[in-house]
């Protein structure tokens, strides 16, 4: 199975850790095996002994040394048992993290559409509910497995000696087990399979439900969102109940066929006393010891059910373990070093999903360049700047950053040269402090502030506890233009060579747009900028207009040269800034 | 309570006591008859079960001795028989009973995440700002599994093992008393040990909890903002971060289960003791003849009987320790009062025509630092007012009080002369449409996206709604149209776009009072005129509060006022603002004359 050959792989540096923890576990069923014969000594010698009376007055050191015995014997498997199972812990533990933090990282260098095709809470399902299975199957599953067996394998061994023909009537239900628990995991297989899926899904509906919650007040939809959840709740009880019947209707077979054992033999062990061919005092030893292989029959069909369920959660962790982002960032690059900011698309076409977004872009940006690109939304400029800090890469074309195509940089050293600020702005439930110096957390203090100032994000002096404000997850508490500011401070703060601004001022006022529109122009090092703005407000430092439509570039120059051009940019420039006498009065 | 981040335990103020345990009860409860129906199959399974060993003994000691002497083997096969059956009678009843409590386990897990999932709709914008999404998430999906083993079989085990000390427990007394204390004497040694181990086990896992929570939240963070983290190459750093996040939860883990393992330690122990002093007392301190060895091997057999049900309880109580670590974060969460609700005798909401009055309005995100200070103005129905100044003062707040999503300090905001505290808040808030600065988009298609603002849509009215805000262009160009199935996000679109449909969304609502916060800050301009047209015809009617930074959509307003200082600084149309030459007119000139300036340079 490939599963299990995955888990050893991960065993590593566990491996003998682990092996001592089964060994103890096989030592510690001895124990379980000797432990009741002390007692035994007890009640042979001082109680059911004909000469128990006498026993008690003549061997009273005895007693009292068998009594200490009991305790130090119980003592001492006690401490074995915590020790070992502290072993399980540690190696479970131990292995669910190294996983758990293998697939962080995994998580962390997907690519962009890794995360456009699963639900967030899909990928949460997987590292929390699905690994918690691997932790189960370690320290419980497979511990179970080899308790189970090897009192089994003892029992059957010391039966074998005793007599071999009753012992193989004993097993002679093993081939019926056999069939029974094959069907049993052939059926519960696919429910486990079934029964995560619907977990997943709950999980997704639930966090989707939490990042909407503005919008489902907004629309007064609580009590359509509680009857949508309610599905998810309801679908996944039923599959849980679902999931346990299938064994719940198997149980009574495979119990059956364990208290059979106790039938076979009183039956055949009766006979053969009977026969002669054992002795009363051997048939005593078999039913003392017919528990040890009831108990592992009873307990295979937990197991089963447990490594169905393993199997299904592994598989999915597999997944995540195995796929292969198509642009590889290894972070091997100890140092980042700093490229020059001149940006080429060179006959660049990008598609998505068949769709083709860009077309045959030509392009060249030079050095120090402030470049604001305009254009109708869904144009593709975002697209672009994308291929820039190669989250994509194009269906056709090559684009280059600092003069070399940006497939031959490692994604960290291209990056870390990109400041970037997206449409969607993202901040992270940290200090506002922690958000800016995101990307160079070692920052000075006093290099936030600076950064802050620039990027005019004056209101957080004026919060009680300014940069050390905790914002919450996605800068909610936050007005849209004071996220803004943020997100820009923070692609400020690496100082990179080019500075990326998809919509970064939309939100913000007029005033304050002014402000850092100067600031920006006020960097103290080298910087391309490439704005994408819907005002044209924002161009007034532009070295060059681009202007976007469906995939190309259609106009593309000075602010003179395109209201010269007059076409998509002189029109809206009128538009916006024509004043109230040309334009037609709405509202 | 201050905002929560990622690697900051949540606190939790209340002390553990049996409430939680008893809240638990209380879904326990409806599903009474099915407990009590499992209870009683149990009892009947436990006694039929207790048929069987003394068949086997009765096969030592009587079928197989008279086989030995006769050679007939009849009443050994009767005694086979009779075993047979009352392990099938047995094992069905069981398997019952477990179908049972399967089912009904599962039931109250389903209750309590219900229940659950119902408040956090209920809880304010405030709580989901003050944590990590991560953090509700696990507690609405994760913990109530947690717990869900606890109630399947937790709670009717303790229940039949209580019985069983009970039982045991009259027939040791009723055998030798003397031998009876001694066996007893061991519990309160295990109470003991539970008490003191009780206050650190919940410590333990209480820190688990939390660690699990904290690391379940970078993780769930990390996933939403990867696209951040990639573009500042910060993965090895981020992974260090998650290291010592699951470190910390590994070392809570551990130290939790360390202490759990500790309960069965003891357990073992005492029980070892218990039985050894019972040879000791029972054989040298008693003695024969006050005492008959019989008694003595009865009350061995009676010590076990008696401590193996403390053994189970004590493996339950881990899980229940455990379980209440999960179970008072659920229940706190379920307590999390709910601020803005409806008032007892809450009236509905007439149709609203769209008179607003603010009259005196005060209102504080926090007490003692008012955002609004005797803030009124009036709306009259019909009415576009566009609310601008600088960011951070207050419009967004403004609109939000609207829709009664926070309650006043003071002062009480008028719809149509309704006080608006004084109506159900569905009534109200169904008749607001408000397009908010993020927009959402829901996986599902992009009609089901347009679709939640008004469930009931026909295929007609969507496109009609998409057309107006002029996203049906794009719509249809999409490879299934209106069906398209969005990424979670709808990572898909453009900024625009996802604007565009969830302006669609709101318009399809027909709301009575429509409330635009930045909605349209990512549209291009060209894109916006066409809306802004399209919007005409819609606005027609309908009081309107825009929140917008673009002159060309606030100038056009009936009524803009200028938020700044707690309140209303400026208020009056386009024109006469200018004309008063205050904030709005610098505001306009400063934007003005920086493009004249770029005009003419």
């Amino acid at each position: 199975m490939f599963q299990i050959k995955w888990l050893w792989q991960n065993l590593k540096g566990y491996r003998p850790l682990y092996a001592a923890a089964l060994l103890l576990s096989i030592i510690i069923q001895s124990f379980f095996l000797i432990g009741p014969m002390i007692v035994q000594q007890i009640v042979d010698i001082f109680i059911s002994s004909p000469d128990a009376l006498q026993n008690i007055n003549t061997q009273r050191d005895l007693l009292i040394w068998l009594c200490a015995l009991l305790i130090i014997f119980v003592f001492v498997r006690t401490v074995l048992q915590f020790i070992c199972k502290m072993m399980y812990e540690t190696v479970s533990q131990g292995v669910l993290q190294d996983v758990r933090n293998k697939l962080f990282e995994k998580l962390q260098n997907q690519d962009m559409h890794y995360f456009d095709t699963h639900t967030k809470g899909d990928l949460v399902t997987r590292l929390t509910g699905d690994l918690e299975l691997i932790r189960h199957s370690l320290a419980w599953i497979v511990m179970m497995v080899v308790e189970s067996g090897s009192l089994f394998i003892f029992t059957i061994i010391y039966f074998f000696s005793i007599d071999w023909l009753f012992t193989v009537c004993l097993l002679a239900v093993t081939p019926l087990l056999f069939i029974v628990t094959r069907m049993f995991s052939k059926r519960s297989g696919p429910r486990y399979v079934q029964l995560r899926e619907k977990l997943s899904r709950l999980n997704s509906r639930a966090q989707e439900n939490i990042a909407a919650n503005r919008v489902v007040k907004a629309f007064a939809r609580e009590e359509y969102e509680k009857e949508e959840f309610d599905k998810y709740n309801r679908e996944y009880c039923e599959y849980n109940q679902e999931a346990a019947m299938v064994w719940l209707r198997f149980q009574p077979y495979v119990e059956i066929l364990a208290q059979s054992l106790w039938v076979i033999q009183m039956l055949v062990g009766g006979i053969f006393v009977i026969n002669g061919r054992i002795t009363l005092a051997e048939y005593t030893v078999f039913s003392g010891l017919l528990w040890t292989i009831s108990n592992t029959i009873r307990n295979l069909g937990m197991l089963i059910n447990d490594m169905q369920r393993f199997f299904a959660s592994v598989s999915k962790i597999i997944e995540v373990f195995y796929a292969r982002p198509s642009i590889v960032n290894e972070h091997k690059s100890a140092e980042r070093p700093r490229l020059s900011g001149d940006i080429r698309f060179e006959h660049v076409s990008m598609s998505f999903d068949g769709k083709q977004v860009l077309k045959d872009i030509d392009l060249d940006i030079k050095n120090g360049e402030t470049v604001v690109i305009m254009g109708a939304t869904g144009s593709g400029k975002t697209t672009m700047m994308n291929l820039i800090a190669r989250f994509y890469d194009p269906t056709e074309g090559k684009v280059y950053v600092g003069g070399k195509d940006v497939r031959e940089y490692e994604p960290d050293v291209l990056r870390s040269n990109i400041g970037m600020t997206t449409q969607e702005v993202l901040l992270f439930s940290d200090t506002i402090d922690g958000n800016i110096a995101y990307g160079r957390s070692d920052m000075p203090f006093e290099e936030v502030k600076q950064y802050a100032h620039l990027a005019s994000a004056h209101f957080v002096e004026t919060m009680p506890e300014q940069y050390e404000t905790i914002i919450g997850e996605r800068g909610v508490g936050l007005s849209g233009g004071q996220k803004q500011r943020i997100a820009l401070a923070r692609a400020m703060a690496i100082r990179p060579p080019i500075l990326i601004l998809d919509d970064t001022t939309s939100a913000v006022d007029m005033e304050t747009e002014i402000e850092i529109q100067d600031n920006l122009t006020k960097l103290d090092f080298e910087c391309t900028k490439l704005i994408i703005a819907q005002r044209t407000s924002s161009a007034r430092y532009a070295d060059r207009i681009l202007i976007v439509d469906d995939g190309r570039i259609i106009e593309n120059g000075t602010h003179e040269e395109l209201m010269k051009q007059k076409g998509y940019y002189y029109e809206i420039f009128t538009l916006q800034n024509g004043g109230a006498d040309d334009e037609e009065k709405v509202v | 309570m201050a905002r929560n981040k990622y690697d900051i335990d949540e606190r939790l103020e209340t002390p553990f006591d049996f409430k939680h345990f008893k809240r638990a009860l209380v879904y326990v409860k409806r599903y009474r008859a099915r407990i009590i129906t499992a209870l009683t199959l149990s009892a009947i399974s436990a006694v039929v079960a207790l048929i069987a060993p003394l068949l086997t003994k009765e096969a030592v000691d009587v079928a197989i001795p008279r086989g030995l002497e006769t050679g007939d083997i009849s009443y050994t096969i009767v005694l086979s028989v009779l075993f047979l059956l009352s392990v099938a009678v047995s094992t069905i009843l069981g398997n019952i009973r477990q179908r049972i409590m399967t089912k009904a386990g599962q039931l109250m897990i389903y209750d309590i995440r219900k229940d659950l999932f119902a408040h956090l709709q209920d809880l304010p914008f405030q709580y989901y700002d003050d944590r990590p999404q991560g953090k509700i998430l696990v507690r609405v999906v994760n913990y109530v599994n947690n717990v869900s083993n606890m109630l399947t079989n937790g709670i009717i085990n303790f229940i039949l093992e209580i019985f069983n000390i009970i039982f045991v427990t009259i027939f040791m007394f009723a055998v030798d008393v003397r031998l009876a204390l001694v066996i007893f004497a061991g519990v309160p040694v295990f109470v003991a040990v539970m008490i003191i181990l009780k206050n650190k086990q919940r410590r333990a896992w209480r820190m688990e909890s939390n660690k699990n929570s904290n690391q379940t939240a970078y993780l769930a963070e990390s996933i939403n903002c990867v696209r951040v983290t990639q573009s500042f190459a910060r993965e090895t750093e981020n992974l260090g971060i998650f290291r010592r996040l699951s470190t910390e939860y590994r070392k809570a883990w551990m130290k939790a289960v360390r202490i759990n393992n500790l309960v069965s330690f003891s357990v073992d122990n005492i029980k070892a003791i218990v039985e050894s002093a019972l040879y000791f007392v029972g054989l040298l301190v008693i003695g024969y003849p006050s005492i008959g060895l019989g008694s003595i091997l009865a009350m061995t057999n009676y010590s076990n009987r008696f401590w193996q049900p403390i053994i189970n309880i004590a493996n339950l109580y881990n899980n229940f320790i455990n379980a209440v670590a999960y179970l008072e974060r659920i229940f706190e969460t379920m307590d999390e009062p709910v601020p803005v609700k409806n008032i007892e005798g809450a009236t509905e909401l007439p149709e609203v025509k769209g008179a607003v009055e603010f009259k005196n309005v005060t209102f504080a995100y926090e007490e003692g630092k008012n955002v609004l200070e005797n803030l009124s103005f009036k709306v009259e129905p019909g009415e576009s007012v566009a609310l601008v100044g600088p960011t951070g003062a207050g419009k967004t707040t403004i609109v939000n009080l609207i829709s009664r999503f926070y309650n006043l300090n003071g002062g009480e905001i008028l719809l149509d002369g309704n006080d608006i505290s004084k109506v159900t808040l569905h009534s109200l808030r169904s008749q607001m449409g408000i397009m908010l600065q993020d927009s959402f988009i829901f996986s599902g298609s992009i009609e089901d996206n347009i679709r939640y603002g008004k469930l009931d849509a026909t295929d007609e009215e969507i496109r009609a709604a998409a057309k107006t805000v002029c996203a049906d262009e794009f719509i249809s160009g999409l490879d299934d149209g209106y069906k398209t199935e969005m990424y979670e996000g709808g990572s898909q679109l453009s900024g625009g776009q996802r604007q565009l449909v969830s302006f669609a969304r709101t318009l399809i609502s027909d709301p009575k009072i429509l409330i635009l916060d930045e909605a349209t800050s990512s549209i291009d301009a060209k894109t916006e005129r066409l809306l802004q047209k399209g919007l005409n015809e819609m606005l027609k009617g309908r009081t309107s509060f825009i929140i917008a930074h673009r002159l060309s959509t606030i100038k056009n307003c009936d009524k803009i006022m200028f938020i700044n200082n707690k309140g209303i600084t400026e208020a009056g149309t386009h024109e006469e603002l200018l004309a008063k030459k205050g904030d709005y007119y610098n505001l306009y000139m400063a934007q003005r004359f920086e493009n004249e300036e770029t005009v003419t340079a």
